[in-house]
């Protein structure tokens, strides 16, 4: 309703403008045609739904206990592990905290790197170059020593401040697309159309530019997801992590300790790793193609 | 501007990144909650006169400036003071370990370049054909496949299960018939760590060549070049390849980052004794003068690496703008 009303409106001007599920809408059926995309938001949903429902559909409850270290078998597909726990239901509860971290730490990221990215871009001048030479900085140090030197010098091993170290530092790599994209977009015919009408800075900043922004910040953010749970899981691993929080991290942690008697320890939850990395990047590339993004940064 | 005043002016620009980098590095130290004195003590129920002592001696009851200050200067005369813990002097603890991560990062280096050309020229050539989706999908899984992980599964696989590799380290004795011999059984050491270590940077770099490949193919001097009858590899390799690889030089200086980041966990895992490894060594038991200075080296080693690229790019592209 609300859109024939808003087409009725608009018939003077005789501009058609989409609506938002109408434009939705385009960018699924244009995501729709590749199949790897479609497989990897599969994935990827079906990731989500295991991690929120976990404790419906995971086998066994949080507490339960059997024999410790049994092989793969009827009663434990996965094998159980080192305390007699049954490897796809801890699977199943390390999807909540690894997803957490992956889209928590992103989230930050983004915020941060939009905000640096588009006062850089507005400003230009000292402000532009002393957030661009800080920005480089961040960029050139390599992510997993920064990270671990990060991380240990919090007293406290927690999963929420491993996705603080990574939000706080991972940003500079989004503020540099979004400062490349803003600028371009500022000599854009369109703002310049919106600016010779009259609209103010913060109208064009947040109606014109920033939406269309949004789609590179899209793409780039579904493609950052898996990285950082792979640097949790790499940071647990590497002993600087939350044992208290049973990500995914934390089971390759203990399976290392059995590497040679129990392989389905290590084995189950990496694959858990990939396929969800898997799909966030099939994800991404999908979405690459269908929200017609290029990527101009660096 | 020229080539010269370029150069000039990149390695000028290092001079701030450098005091940026040392002092975030610093800061991160000095704002972490937690006493180094405390740590290193590794009590917490220590009489407050024993800490002000250790305090004085680290230095630590100096303002922060001026601590930051006497670590940079000293830094800069090639002294980064001595680990809290084995009381060794930090700079050579770093430079014994720094030819093991170069070695590793050389010979993946090496290898990633080699196949990542070959199969980016394959799939580009042959654009949708067998090669380049096989190719593309196995480039797929190689950034989608956490490092660590089959870090783990080759270990288990090649060493464990089928024995054909060694466990870990660098060499299986010191006394061997021949130099070659010697250098045979390092190289099998060096087989898993490198192996791993590509094949995120593989699937990357190949990503890169085949899309710059594809390019400059499209380009109307290529179409020429085939009409004047040159034969196709010719074409390929003299006028597409020497253009599609430029971009990829760019490239290859933020390698030495992503390698040295991969290599933090993989030297870890194969007990590699090079830098990465120490930083997770040292991190886990909170070594922080020696985290310090190890964190130091590894971004100047960066910096030095991505100067490198630019002047590279710089000399091999005359198109280049340097602005």
């Amino acid at each position: 309703m609300a859109n024939r009303s808003r087409a009725k409106s608009e018939e003077k001007t005789k501009v058609y403008k989409p609506s938002r599920a109408t434009r939705l809408f385009t960018v699924w059926r244009k995501l729709k045609k590749s199949k790897l995309a479609v497989a990897g938001f599969g994935i990827v949903v079906f990731m989500l739904i295991v991690a929120i429902f976990a404790p419906l559909v995971a086998p066994y409850a949080i507490g339960w206990t059997g024999r410790s270290r049994r092989p793969p078998s009827m009663e434990h597909i996965l094998g159980t592990d080192a305390s007699g726990r049954d490897m796809l239901s801890l699977i199943m509860y390390g999807a909540r905290v690894s997803l957490y971290v992956g889209i928590a730490a992103v989230t930050l990221e983004v915020l941060i790197g939009i905000t640096i990215g588009m006062t850089s871009g507005y400003f230009g001048g000292v402000i532009d170059e002393i957030l661009m030479r800080i920005t480089d900085m961040i960029l050139t140090l390599p992510e997993l020593p920064l990270l671990i030197v990060a991380v240990t010098f919090f007293e406290v091993r927690s999963v929420h401040i491993i996705v603080l170290v990574m939000g706080f530092l991972g940003w500079p790599y989004i503020a540099r697309y979004v400062r490349s994209e803003f600028l371009s977009l500022k000599e854009a015919t369109y703002v310049e159309a919106a600016r010779s009408m009259g609209a103010s800075s913060r109208r064009i900043i947040l109606r014109h530019i920033l939406p269309n922004i949004l789609s590179l910040v899209i793409v780039l953010a579904t493609m950052d997801i898996p990285w950082y749970i792979f640097y949790e899981a790499t940071l647990t691993f590497l002993g600087f992590g939350d044992p208290s929080s049973p990500s995914w991290g934390v089971l390759l942690e203990k399976g290392y300790l059995y590497l040679t008697s129990a392989w389905w320890m290590i084995t189950f939850p990496g694959l858990a790793l990939f396929f969800t990395s898997l799909g966030f990047n099939l994800a991404g590339d999908g979405l690459r193609d269908a929200l017609d993004v290029t990527e101009r940064g660096r | 501007m020229t080539v010269r005043t370029y150069v000039i002016r990149r390695i000028i620009l290092i001079i701030p990144t450098f005091f940026m980098i040392t002092i975030l590095i610093f800061v991160l130290i000095h704002l972490a909650p937690g006493d180094p004195a405390m740590a290193i003590i590794g009590r917490h129920n220590v009489p407050q006169d024993v800490l002000k002592e250790m305090r004085a001696r680290l230095g630590l009851d100096q303002p922060i400036p001026v601590q930051y200050l006497l670590w940079v200067s000293r830094l800069l005369q090639g002294d980064l003071g001595k680990s809290y813990v084995s009381q060794r002097p930090v700079i050579v603890m770093i430079t014994e370990r720094i030819p093991r991560t170069l070695e590793l990062m050389l010979a993946a280096e090496l290898i990633s370049i080699t196949i990542a050309v070959i199969l980016g020229v394959i799939a580009a050539v042959k654009h949708y054909g067998l090669a380049d989706a096989v190719s593309s999908v196995g480039a797929l899984i190689g950034y989608s496949i956490p490092t660590f992980w089959i870090a783990l599964v080759a270990l288990l696989v090649f060493s464990v299960s089928l024995g054909w590799l060694p466990l870990s380290g660098t060499h299986t004795s010191t006394d061997f018939p021949s130099p070659f011999h010697a250098l045979l059984d390092h190289l099998s050491y060096l087989v898993l760590p490198a192996g791993v270590l590509i094949l995120g940077w593989t699937a990357y770099l190949f990503r890169m060549v085949r899309s710059s490949m594809l390019e400059v193919l499209g380009q109307d001097y290529i179409t020429t070049a085939r009409a004047k009858g040159l034969r196709e590899r010719v074409v390929i390799y003299k006028h597409a390849l020497r253009n599609a690889l430029l971009p990829v030089v760019t490239y290859l200086g933020y390698s030495i980052g992503f390698l040295l980041s991969g290599a933090a966990v993989i030297e870890y895992i194969f007990t590699w004794p090079g830098l990465g490894n120490f930083l997770v060594t040292i991190a886990q038991i909170r070594d922080y003068p020696t985290m310090m200075g190890t964190g130091a080296i590894i971004a100047i080693m960066v910096l030095v690496a991505n100067l490198c690229a630019d002047i590279a790019y710089a000399i091999v592209d005359p198109r280049i703008r340097y602005d």
